[in-house]
C-alpha cells in the first residue's frame, strides 16, 4: 500500500506517520501515562518522536476522572500532512467529540454490558446456594 | 433586547484579559448614544473612566504604604548618589510604579452556570464507571474559549462547569500560587480569625490570586472582608492598597456609606468625602440626595450637608464632625 504521507512530507523516511499513545511512565511498574504522539510508524513505541500532542492518563483521580489532553490544532496539522492514527487514540477522540464515534466502543460497550449481566445472574445464584448449605 | 446583548458583548470582552487598559470612553456614554435620549439612565459601572477616577483619587497614594517592605529574597542594600533633580526624578518614577501596583482588580457580576450537553449517547451506557474529561490545549486560545468536555459513565457528553474549568485549567496551565483544591483558610470560621488578626489585605490578595473574578467564592470572600471591615471601622487597613475601590464600591451599592464618611472627616479627608458623595449621587441618581443636589447645583461642603441631612442614618454623628472641622478651617485661616 502507498502511504499518502510519503507524497505530502519532505523528506522520504520509509514509513508513514502515524497519531499513538506512547508510554511516558520511564519504566514506574503499575503506573502507565501516555503521550499522545506524532512519530514515524518504524519507531519503537516509547522512543524519539516528531512532536507531542497531548496526553492520557488510565488512572481515575481523586474525583473520579480520567483526564485526557489533545492538543486539536496539532492534530488536525498531522492528519493533514497524512498522518494515521491507531485504534485506541482513535477511540479516544471519538469519545471526545473529535472523531465521529468509533464502532469498536459501542462494540466494546455492548459486550461489557453482557458480561455485567451474566455476573449479575451468576451472583444471586450464589447467593442462593450459600443460605441453602 | 439589544441592550443587554451589547451590554453583555462588551462585558464578555474585558472577560478574556484582565491585563487590558482601562477604555478611555465610558461603558454606559456608548450605550447611551446608542440608546438615542440622554435622559435615560444607565447604571454606571464599575469599570467606567469617571468611576475610576474618583475610585483612584479615594484610594490615595500613601508611598510608604504601598513599598513596604515584603517577603522577598535577601539583599544588600544599594547605595546612589544623587542630585536633587535626579531624586525628584527618581520619586516621579515611584510614584508611577506605585500607581501600577494600586491597578484596581475588577468587579465582575457572578458567572451563570454551564449547562451546556453536546451529545446524548444512549448506546455508551456502562461502558466504564470513570469519567473521561477532554482538555483542548491549543496554545493560542484564551483560557474562557478552550474546549472542556466531559463524557458520563451513562454516555452524556457535557462542557466542564466553572469549577471543574478552574481546576483542569490549574493542571495543564498552571497559574503562580494557585491551588488546586481552596485552601481552607477561605471557610468562615476561619475568615474570623483572620479578620481578627487584622490581616484583611492579605485575605483579599490570597483570594485575587486563588479565584477567578466573577466565581461564586471570589465574590463571596470579599463580601465577608468588606462586612468585617465595614462592622470595626478599620477602613484604614485598606487605604493605600488596591482593594479600597472594590470596598468603596461595595459600600456605595449597599447604601451604607456612613461609616466610610465619619472616618474621612475625622482624619480631615474633605476632597475624599465629597468625592464619595459624588460618586454615590452618581450611583444612585434616583435618591433624595442626588435629586436635590442636582436641584441646587450643590458643590463641595454643601454636598456633604446635603447628604447628612438625607441620606444618612448617623446624622447627627456626620454634622458634628462637618460642624469641627469648618471651625478647625476657620481657626487655622484666623
Amino acid at each position: 500500500m502507498v502511504h499518502l504521507s510519503s507524497f505530502l512530507l519532505k523528506t522520504y523516511h520509509g514509513g508513514h506517520i502515524v497519531i499513538r499513545l506512547a508510554m511516558a511512565g520511564h519504566k514506574q511498574s503499575n503506573r502507565p501515562f501516555y503521550r499522545i504522539v506524532a512519530a514515524y510508524n518504524k519507531r519503537a513505541r516509547d522512543s524519539k518522536y516528531i512532536e507531542q500532542l497531548g496526553s492520557y492518563d488510565p488512572l481515575p483521580n481523586i474525583y473520579n476522572e480520567k483526564l485526557v489532553s489533545i492538543n486539536s490544532d496539532g492534530i488536525k496539522y498531522w492528519m493533514g500532512c497524512g498522518a494515521h492514527p491507531t485504534k485506541p487514540v482513535a477511540k479516544l477522540l471519538g469519545l471526545a467529540g473529535f472523531f465521529p464515534l468509533h464502532p469498536m466502543t459501542v462494540t466494546e460497550t455492548e459486550r461489557h454490558r453482557a458480561l455485567a449481566e451474566l455476573a449479575e445472574e451468576a451472583a444471586p445464584e450464589d447467593g442462593v446456594k450459600q443460605q441453602q448449605l | 433586547l439589544s441592550l443587554m446583548a451589547l451590554r453583555l458583548r462588551l462585558k464578555n470582552s474585558f472577560c478574556h484579559s484582565f491585563d487590558a487598559p482601562v477604555l478611555t470612553s465610558s461603558i454606559s456614554e456608548v450605550i447611551n448614544l446608542f440608546l438615542g435620549s440622554p435622559d435615560a439612565h444607565v447604571k454606571p459601572q464599575f469599570l467606567d473612566s469617571e468611576v475610576q477616577d474618583i475610585l483612584t483619587r479615594i484610594t490615595g497614594l500613601n508611598l510608604e504604604k504601598v513599598f513596604r517592605p515584603i517577603k522577598q529574597e535577601l539583599k544588600p542594600p544599594k547605595y546612589k548618589l544623587m542630585t536633587d533633580a535626579q531624586l525628584e526624578e527618581a520619586t516621579q518614577s515611584a510614584r508611577e510604579q506605585a500607581q501600577r501596583l494600586l491597578k484596581m482588580p475588577p468587579v465582575l457580576p457572578e458567572r451563570k452556570p454551564i449547562n451546556d450537553v453536546l451529545s446524548e449517547d444512549k448506546i455508551l451506557e456502562g461502558m466504564d464507571t470513570a469519567k473521561y474529561v477532554f482538555t483542548d490545549i491549543t496554545f493560542n486560545i484564551p483560557h474562557r474559549e478552550r474546549f472542556i468536555v466531559i463524557r458520563e459513565p451513562t454516555g452524556t457528553l457535557r462542557k466542564a462547569s466553572w469549577e471543574e474549568r478552574d481546576r483542569i485549567l490549574q493542571v495543564y496551565f498552571p497559574k503562580e500560587g494557585r491551588r488546586l483544591t481552596a485552601p481552607p483558610v477561605f471557610k468562615e470560621e476561619n475568615l474570623k480569625v483572620v479578620f481578627g488578626q487584622d490581616r484583611h489585605e492579605d485575605m483579599l490578595d490570597l483570594c485575587q490570586v486563588q479565584f477567578e473574578p466573577d466565581s461564586s467564592e471570589y465574590i463571596r470572600v470579599h463580601a465577608a472582608t468588606y462586612e468585617d471591615l465595614e462592622k470595626m471601622g478599620k477602613y484604614d487597613l485598606l487605604r493605600s492598597t488596591r482593594h479600597f475601590g472594590g470596598l468603596v464600591w461595595y459600600l456605595v451599592n449597599a447604601r451604607r456609606v456612613d461609616g466610610l464618611m465619619i472616618d474621612m472627616l475625622q482624619k480631615d479627608l474633605l476632597q475624599d468625602a465629597v468625592s464619595l458623595v459624588g460618586l454615590f449621587n452618581k450611583v444612585h441618581p434616583h435618591s433624595e440626595t442626588a435629586q436635590e443636589a442636582s436641584s441646587q447645583q450643590a458643590y463641595g461642603l454643601d454636598l456633604l450637608k446635603i447628604y447628612a441631612k438625607r441620606e444618612s442614618q448617623r446624622a447627627g454623628y456626620v454634622e458634628l464632625a462637618l460642624q469641627a472641622y469648618e471651625q478647625t478651617s476657620a481657626e487655622s485661616t484666623v
